[in-house]
C-alpha cells in the first residue's frame, strides 16, 4: 500500500507537468488561429467553439474546438479505434487486423528509438554529463548501419549482415558519444558545446556521405540513401502486412534492463554514479572521474547509435538526413521525466512515442503541425526541473516529499565551458 | 558605540540557533565571544551582519533600537565584519575589493572613482599601520594580509563597531599577534570590537569582557583578568573537559611511511611542498602541525596519491609510491580521512550504505566480477552503523542529511573497515563538537595501539598537543622542526610554525 | 608484491606539468604550422596574389598589395615560427593569446591567396563581408559575457536568438502592411525582436534564480521551445501568409565623414547600420565592465557572489538585469539575421550562431575586445567559404560548412590554450 502511494506521489510532478504541458500546447493552438482570431471581435463564441463546422473528421468546431480535434486526432493516430479493433480481431481477417492494430504498433514503433536515446541520456546525467548529442550518436550510429549493409551486401547471410550492423551503428555512435567524454576529462571542455557542435558536424557528415553513389538511392535527387530493407531486415515481432513493428523494440527493453543492472547492480555502475554526484569525492576513493565521463558517454553514443541503427536496418529501411527528427532533444525530456531510471526511461518513451506517432495524425487531420510538440517537450523539462512551479500552478502543498532513496543527480554546476 | 543584544531567538528547521541571547558590547572594549563549533556564534554573527533576521529579539546601538533587514542597513549602523572565510574576490585589487559595494562615482555613466578609492586606502592603512599595496591583486596576497584588507573594507565604511568571526584561524601566532595590536589600537580609537573565537588563550589575551555561548544560549561571563582556561573550557562545554586524549606511551616499530626530499607544487603551480623529509613508524602518531596554508593539504595529497610530487621519493609499506594513483595507494592498506569531508570524503546524494563502500565497493565482500552483492554491502554497512554508534534514521538515509560528528563518523567507519597500516588523516575533528572529537581522537589511538602508522594534520595546538607522539611543525612548506610530543609546549609550537627555527627540536 | 606501482592519476595534481606540457605543444604546433607553410608554399612563388581594396566606392580607384603565393606562406611560416620559439623559451607563463593574432594574420592571408589561386581578392569585400558574417556572432558573445560575468551560464543564446528573429520579421511585415512605412516598421520589429530576447532572458533567469533550475537544463529548455514555437507557428501561420514573413530589409548606411576615408570608409563605414551598434556595444561594455561601479558588481557576482552579498549588493537584481541585457542584445542579433541577412524568417535559421558565440567569447576570454576579434575570425571563415563556392572550388560544401563547428570544438577544448572565465557561473547563489 504504502508503496503503491510512494509511487503515486512520485509520478505526480511529471504526470502533471504533461498535463500543464499539453495545456498551455493547446493555448498555442487557440492563439495561433488566424482565422478565429481575426472574428474574435465581432463573434468570440463563434471563434471559440463554432468556426469550421465540424465535419467527420472534426468532432469540434471554432478555436478550442481545434485543440479538442488536434488532442482527440493525436490519442486517434497513437492507439487507433478501439471498436475496429474489436472488429477486425473477430473478423479474423489479418489485413484488417493489421491495419486496426497498425496505430499502436507504429507508436511502439516510434517508441523504440526514443527508449535507445532516453537510456543514453540517463547514464550520461547519470554519470553528472550532459548529453545534448543524442541526434548526432543517432544519425552516425545510422550512417555505420548504412554503410555496413551496403558494403556487405550479398557478401555474406542477412543475418550476419544484420549483427554487423548493429555492431558498426553501436561502434560508430560510441565513437561519437567518445569524443565529447575525452575532451571534457582532458580539456574540461563543456559538453554542451562540444555535442551541440558535433551534431551539426554528424548532419554534414551524412549530408556528404549520401553523396556518394554507392549510398545515395538511385536516381534520387535529395540525399537518401538506397533502401536497406531487400539487403538487410530486422524480423519483425507481428507477422501482419504493413506492420513494422520488429525486434529492435525488444532489444530496447532487454538495454533498459542492461542499463538498470549496470548502474545500480555493477561497481562499474556504482563509478559511474559517484562520480556523477561528486567527482572530487570519487577521485578520493580512488575512482577515475575522468575515465567515469568518458565510459558514460561511450556508452550514451553506442546506445544512441544503436538505436539509429535499428532504425536504418529495422523500422525506417533507410537513412535520410531527418532521420532522428530532433529524438535527441526529446530523450532529454523524456529522460528527466522519467527520473533518470531505466525502467521510468521505458515508460515516458512510450508516452512520448504516443505524442510523436499521434502527431502524425494530429498534422494530417487538424493541420497542427508536428512541431508543437518540440514546444510541448520543452515545457515538459521546465516543469519537470522546477516542480515547485507545477506545485504552485495545481496549488499542491508542498508535503514533506518522502525520503528518496535513489534521487537524480544534479547536473554538476559546470564553469562556464572554461577549459 | 554600545552594541547591546536582547533576547535574539533564531530557529531554523529543527534547531533553535540562538535562544534568547542577551549580550552587551562597550565602546571601545573588545567582548569577546568564545563557543565551541554549533553554539550558535555564527548565526549571532550573521544576524549582527544583517543576513538572517532573529524570529525576536532586539538590536539597539546607542540604546537605540535596529532592525537590520539586508546588509546594507547594518553596515550603515556601523557594524563591520570579518568573516572566517574571506570575503574577498580574488581576481580584483585591493582598492577594487575594498571599495566593491560602497563605490563612489564620478559621472552619470557610474564611472568608479578609483583614485579617490585608492586614495583613501592609502590614508586608512597608514592610519593603522595594516601596510597593505593598494594595487595588489587579492589571490597573491598572503592570508594574513588579506585578513587586513577585510577590516580595511569595514573601516572604509567608517565601521564603529567591528565583528570578526575566528580571525585566527588561518594566522600564524606572529600575525596573530599583529593582528591583536592592530585590534587594540582601533579600541583605542573608540571602536567597539567583537572577537569570536573557539580559542581560549586568545580570548583571555585580546578581551576587555568575555561572553561564552553554549548550545545558543549564553552559558557565562568572565573576566579575563580572574578565568582559567580550565574554567572557560567547561563552561563551554558544560561539563569537566578531559583536554587530554588518554593514551599510554607509542611503542614505534618498523617505518610505515617514508618521505625523502619531497617537493609538491599547488593548484597554481607554487611551490606548497619543499624538501620534506619524514618518517612514521607503525605504532606511533606523528601529528604535522602549522597553521593553515603551509603546505599540509599538498603534502597529505601528495602522499595518498591524488596530487603527483614534482621529486622525492615517497615509500609506503616498502612501496615506491609518488607515482601511484590513488586507488593504488589505497590498496596499500592507507586509510584516508579527507579535510573536507563534505566535498571529499562522502557523497551527500548518496546513501549512508553506498557511502559505506565508497572506497571499497569493488571489492570482495562487496563486489564480485563487477557485480555488486547488495546484501552484503547493507550487512556490513548497518555493523559499522552500529559499530561507530553513527546516528542515522537508517542506513538508506542520504549521508548529506547526517551532522557533522555523524558524517565524519561515516568517514571513519569506512576507511577503518579494512585493515589499515596507515592512517593519514587532514583535521579530522575541524567542525565538530567536543563529544565527536574525543571520540575520533580515542578511535586514533585505538589504530595506533593496533600497530597502525597514524598522521595527522592539525592547525589547532590542543590538538596536536593532545594526540601527537611527536610532533613536525610545517611553515611555509618545509618541516622547520620535529619535537617529541612530551616535550612540546604551546610556546616551543608557536614559535615554529610563526617560521623560527628552534634549537631544541628533535632533527628527523 | 613487488614495489612497481606507476600510474598516472587524472586531474588537479598534474595541472603544473600539463600546463608546461601544453605550452610546449603549442610551441611545438606553431613550428610544425611554420613547416606546414613552407611546405605548402615551397612551389607557389609563381603564383601571383592580389589583394585590392577600394578607395572610396565598389568599383572605383583601388589599390592593391601584390605579391605572390609562395611569398605569403613563407612570411607565415615566418611569424609562426618566431611566435613558437617565444612560446618554446616562455613556456606556461607565455601570454598567447595575443601573439596568436600574429601568426593568423598572415596565415589567412596565404590560404585566401592560396583558394583564390591568382584571382584578385577584393579586400574591401572579403573584410566588410567578414564584419558582417560576424556580427551575430560577436553580439552573442557579449551577451554571453554579460551573462556569464555576472554568474550566469547562458546557452540559451542561440533560442533567443531565434524568437529575435522570429518576432522581428513578422513585427516588421505586419506594421509594413498597416503603415507602409519601412524606417518605422523596422524599429518597431526591432524594439519587439529585443522585448522578446529579454522577456526570454528574464524567464532563464527566472528558472534559474527563483526556481534553482540548472541553468544548463534552463537553457536548453529555452533553445528547444525556440525551436518548437517558431517552426509551429511558421508552418501553420507563416507558410500560409507568406506576407507576414516579408519584411523590408535593412539596408546598408554609409556613415557622413567616416566613409569617405580612404580603404577604411568602405570596408568599416559602409555597412548596415546594425554592423555600427555593433562597434559601439564592444566599446561601451568594455568601459561598463571595467569602468564603472556596476561593471565592478557584475563582475563581483560571477567571480565570488557571496563577496558581494555581505557587502549589501543584490546579486540576483544584478543577475536578472544582466540577462535581461544580454536578452536585449540578443534579439536584436537575431532581428539581423531576419531583417538584414536572410530577408524573412527562416525555421532555424540561426544555425549554431548562438553557440558559435558562446566559443568567441570563451576565446575572447570573457572580455569584449577579445570575443569581438574572435568573432571575426569566424566571420573570416564563413566569408572563405562564400567565396569558394562563388569561385566553383571543389571542395565538397558540406565539410566547408562545418568548420565553424570544428574551429569551435578546437576553442572550447583549449587546444590552442587555456582560458579562465568567471568562477561561480554556473553556481547558484542562496541569498539570505
Amino acid at each position: 500500500m504504502n508503496r503503491v502511494r510512494a509511487l503515486l506521489q512520485r509520478a505526480l510532478i511529471p504526470g502533471l507537468s504533461i498535463i500543464t504541458a499539453l495545456i498551455v500546447g493547446g493555448i498555442v493552438i487557440v492563439l495561433t488561429d488566424v482565422e478565429a482570431l481575426g472574428k474574435l471581435g465581432t463573434d468570440p463564441i463563434g471563434a471559440l467553439f463554432k468556426l469550421n463546422p465540424p465535419d467527420s473528421q472534426n468532432l469540434f468546431g471554432g478555436a478550442i474546438g481545434g485543440v479538442l480535434n488536434a488532442y482527440g486526432a493525436m490519442l486517434a493516430g497513437a492507439f487507433g479505434d478501439p471498436g475496429k479493433i474489436v472488429a477486425a480481431f473477430s473478423s479474423g481477417d489479418s489485413k484488417h487486423i493489421a491495419t486496426a492494430i497498425r496505430p499502436f504498433t507504429e507508436t511502439l514503433v516510434a517508441t523504440m528509438p526514443l527508449i535507445f536515446t532516453g537510456l543514453a541520456v540517463a547514464i550520461s546525467f547519470r554519470a553528472g554529463m550532459f548529453n545534448i548529442g543524442g541526434d548526432g550518436q543517432l544519425i552516425t550510429g545510422a550512417l555505420g548501419a548504412t554503410i555496413t549493409a551496403i558494403v556487405l551486401a550479398g557478401k555474406v547471410p542477412a543475418p550476419v549482415i544484420l549483427v554487423m550492423a548493429i555492431l558498426a551503428s553501436t561502434v560508430v555512435g560510441g565513437f561519437w558519444g567518445f569524443v565529447p567524454g575525452f575532451l571534457k576529462a582532458r580539456t574540461g571542455a563543456h559538453e554542451v558545446i562540444t555535442t551541440i557542435m558535433l551534431n551539426y558536424i554528424a548532419a554534414l557528415v551524412v549530408f556528404f556521405a549520401l553523396r556518394s553513389p554507392d549510398l545515395r538511392a538511385a536516381g534520387s535527387t535529395s540525399p537518401v540513401s538506397k533502401n536497406l530493407t531487400p539487403i538487410v531486415d530486422v524480423p519483425n515481432l507481428i507477422n501482419l502486412p504493413g506492420i513494422r513493428l520488429d525486434w529492435g523494440f525488444i532489444v530496447a527493453l532487454l538495454m533498459a534492463v542492461a542499463v538498470s543492472f549496470l548502474l545500480f547492480r555493477t561497481s562499474r555502475g556504482f563509478e559511474l554514479r559517484a562520480s556523477g554526484f561528486n567527482p572530487t569525492a570519487a577521485r578520493y576513493a580512488g575512482m577515475s572521474a575522468g575515465g567515469s565521463m568518458m565510459l558514460a558517454m561511450t556508452l550514451s553514443g553506442a546506445l544512441a547509435g544503436m538505436g539509429g541503427g535499428f532504425m536504418v536496418i529495422g523500422t525506417v529501411g533507410q537513412l535520410t538526413l531527418d532521420l532522428s527528427g530532433g529524438i535527441g532533444f526529446t530523450a532529454i525530456a523524456l529522460a528527466l521525466l522519467a527520473g533518470l531510471r531505466p525502467s521510468g526511461v521505458v515508460m515516458a518513451a512510450l508516452l512520448f512515442g504516443i505524442l510523436a506517432n499521434g502527431g502524425k495524425l494530429m498534422g494530417v487531420q487538424s493541420g497542427i503541425p508536428y512541431d508543437l510538440l518540440i514546444f510541448i517537450q520543452a515545457l515538459v523539462i521546465m516543469f519537470v526541473a522546477a516542480p515547485g512551479l507545477v506545485r504552485s500552478i495545481w496549488r499542491i502543498r508542498t508535503t514533506r516529499p518522502p525520503e528518496d532513496t535513489d534521487p537524480a543527480p544534479p547536473i554538476t554546476p559546470t564553469t562556464a565551458a572554461s577549459a | 558605540m554600545r552594541l547591546e543584544l536582547r533576547d535574539i531567538t533564531k530557529r531554523f528547521p529543527g534547531v533553535l540557533a540562538n535562544d534568547r541571547i542577551s549580550v552587551t558590547a562597550d565602546r571601545g572594549k573588545v567582548l569577546g565571544m568564545l563557543g565551541e563549533n554549533g553554539a550558535g556564534k555564527t548565526t549571532l554573527m550573521n544576524i549582527l551582519s544583517g543576513l538572517y533576521r532573529p524570529d525576536s529579539g532586539q538590536i539597539l546601538i546607542d540604546g537605540e533600537e535596529r532592525v537590520f533587514g539586508d546588509p546594507v542597513a547594518a553596515i550603515r549602523s556601523g557594524v563591520g565584519m570579518v568573516h572566517q572565510h574571506f570575503m574577498l574576490v580574488p581576481v580584483f585589487d585591493v582598492v577594487e575589493a575594498v571599495a566593491l559595494g560602497a563605490e563612489t562615482t564620478s559621472d552619470r555613466l557610474g564611472t568608479f572613482d578609483r583614485a579617490a578609492a585608492r586614495k583613501r586606502i592609502v590614508e586608512l592603512s597608514e592610519t593603522y599601520k595594516l601596510e597593505v599595496d593598494p594595487d595588489a591583486r587579492i589571490e597573491n596576497l598572503p592570508v594574513g594580509v588579506r585578513q587586513r584588507v577585510e577590516i580595511l573594507k569595514a573601516l572604509y565604511r567608517q565601521s564603529d563597531i567591528l565583528v570578526l568571526d575566528e580571525p585566527s584561524a588561518v594566522l600564524t601566532p606572529y600575525e596573530t599577534e599583529e593582528l591583536f595590536s592592530i585590534i587594540r589600537s582601533l579600541a583605542g580609537d573608540g571602536t567597539t570590537v567583537i572577537f569570536i573565537t573557539h580559542k581560549l588563550n586568545e580570548v583571555l589575551e585580546v578581551a576587555d569582557d568575555i561572553v561564552v555561548l553554549r548550545r545558543g544560549k549564553v552559558a557565562g561571563t568572565a573576566d579575563p583578568k580572574t578565568a582559567t582556561p580550565q574554567q572557560l573550557a567547561n563552561m563551554m562545554v558544560g561539563r569537566d573537559v578531559a583536554l587530554m586524549v588518554p593514551k599510554g606511551p607509542a611503542k614505534p616499530t618498523d617505518v610505515v611511511l617514508k618521505l625523502e626530499g619531497v617537493n609538491v607544487r599547488d593548484d597554481r603551480l607554487e611551490m606548497a611542498v619543499t624538501d620534506v623529509d619524514l618518517e612514521v613508524r607503525a605504532g606511533e602518531i606523528v601529528v604535522i602541525a602549522g597553521v593553515q596554508g603551509n603546505g599540509q593539504t599538498e603534502l597529505v595529497e601528495a602522499i595518498a596519491g591524488l596530487r603527483t610530487p614534482d621529486s622525492g621519493q615517497i615509500t609506503i609499506a616498502g612501496h615506491r609510491t609518488e607515482r601511484a594513483s590513488p586507488r593504488q595507494v589505497s590498496n596499500l592498506g592507507v586509510a584516508h580521512i579527507p579535510e573536507d569531508r563534505g566535498r571529499d570524503g562522502l557523497i551527500n546524494m548518496m546513501t549512508v550504505a553506498e557511502n559505506y563502500i565508497l572506497d571499497n565497493y569493488h571489492q570482495p565482500p562487496y563486489s564480485r566480477n563487477g557485480i555488486l552483492d547488495l546484501d552484503a554491502v547493507r550487512e556490513h554497512a548497518a555493523q559499522g552503523v552500529k559499530d561507530y554508534d553513527i546516528r542515522t534514521p537508517s542506513i538508506d538515509t542520504l549521508a548529506g542529511s547526517l551532522s557533522g560528528g555523524n558524517q565524519q563518523k561515516v568517514v571513519v567507519a569506512r576507511e577503518f573497515s579494512v585493515p589499515v597500516k596507515l592512517v593519514l588523516a587532514a583535521q579530522p575533528t575541524r567542525g565538530l563538537d567536543v563529544g565527536s572529537i574525543e571520540y575520533i581522537h580515542r578511535r586514533l589511538v585505538e589504530q595506533r595501539d593496533a600497530g597502525a602508522a597514524i598522521l595527522i594534520v592539525s592547525t589547532e595546538l590542543d590538538e596536536v598537543l593532545a594526540v601527537g607522539d611527536r610532533i613536525a611543525v610545517m611553515f611555509d612548506g618545509r618541516i622547520v622542526g620535529i619535537l617529541s610530543g612530551d616535550d612540546a609546549t604551546h610556546e616551543k609550537l608557536g614559535l615554529l610554525m610563526g617560521g623560527a627555527t628552534f634549537g631544541g627540536g628533535v632533527q628527523a | 608484491m613487488t614495489a612497481s606501482i606507476v600510474a598516472s592519476p587524472d586531474g588537479m595534481g598534474l595541472a603544473a606539468r600539463r600546463a608546461l606540457r601544453d605550452s610546449r605543444i603549442r610551441g611545438i604546433a606553431y613550428l610544425a604550422l611554420a613547416g606546414g607553410a613552407v611546405y605548402l608554399g615551397r612551389s607557389l612563388f609563381e603564383v601571383p596574389a592580389e589583394f585590392k581594396f577600394w578607395i572610396h566606392e565598389q568599383g572605383g580607384d583601388s589599390v592593391s598589395f601584390q605579391a605572390n603565393v609562395g611569398v605569403l606562406w613563407m612570411v607565415a611560416a615566418a611569424s609562426a615560427l618566431f611566435v613558437g620559439v617565444l612560446q618554446l623559451i616562455g613556456g606556461a607563463s607565455f601570454r598567447w593569446r595575443p601573439w596568436l593574432l600574429m601568426i593568423l594574420g598572415p596565415l589567412l592571408l596565404a590560404v585566401l591567396s592560396d583558394i583564390l589561386a591568382g584571382t584578385p581578392a577584393i579586400m574591401t569585400n572579403v573584410m566588410g563581408g567578414s564584419l558582417e558574417l560576424a556580427l551575430p556572432i560577436s553580439m552573442a558573445a557579449m551577451a554571453g559575457i554579460l551573462s556569464e560575468r555576472s554568474g550566469m551560464l547562458n546557452i540559451a543564446l542561440e533560442g533567443k536568438m531565434l524568437i529575435g528573429a522570429f518576432t522581428a520579421s513578422v513585427v516588421s511585415s505586419v506594421v509594413f502592411i498597416a503603415t507602409g512605412n519601412v524606417l518605422l516598421a523596422t524599429i518597431i520589429a526591432i524594439v519587439a525582436a529585443m522585448t522578446a530576447g529579454g522577456l526570454t532572458g528574464l524567464l532563464l533567469a527566472w528558472l534559474g534564480i527563483r526556481h534553482k533550475v540548472d541553468q544548463i537544463i534552463a537553457g536548453t529548455v529555452i533553445n528547444i521551445g525556440a525551436v518548437g514555437i517558431t517552426n509551429f507557428v511558421f508552418l501553420r501561420v507563416l507558410q500560409h501568409n507568406t506576407q507576414y514573413n516579408a519584411p523590408p530589409s535593412v539596408q546598408p548606411m554609409a556613415l557622413p565623414l567616416l566613409s569617405d576615408l580612404p580603404v577604411l570608409g568602405p570596408i568599416l563605414f559602409t555597412a548596415r547600420p546594425y554592423v555600427y551598434v555593433g562597434y559601439l556595444l564592444v566599446i561601451f561594455l568594455t568601459y561598463m565592465i571595467y569602468r564603472t561601479r556596476w561593471g565592478l558588481r557584475l563582475r563581483a557576482s560571477g567571480e565570488k557572489p557571496a563577496a558581494a552579498g555581505t557587502v549589501g549588493i543584490d546579486v540576483l537584481q544584478i543577475r536578472y538585469r544582466a540577462l535581461l541585457f544580454a536578452g536585449l542584445i540578443t534579439g536584436l542579433a537575431g532581428s539581423y539575421l531576419s531583417l538584414a541577412t536572410a530577408g524573412s524568417f527562416q525555421m532555424q535559421m540561426t544555425a549554431g550562431k548562438g553557440f558559435i558565440g558562446l566559443a568567441a567569447m570563451i576565446f575572447g576570454g570573457w572580455h569584449p575586445i577579445g570575443a569581438f576579434f574572435a568573432a571575426l575570425i569566424f566571420g573570416f571563415a564563413d566569408t572563405v567559404q562564400s567565396l569558394l563556392s562563388i569561385l566553383g572550388v571543389s571542395v565538397a560544401p558540406q565539410l566547408l560548412n562545418s568548420v565553424p563547428y570544428v574551429v569551435t570544438i578546437v576553442v572550447v577544448a583549449g587546444v590552442i590554450g587555456r582560458v579562465r572565465g568567471p568562477a561561480s557561473a554556473g553556481q547558484p547563489y542562496e541569498q539570505g
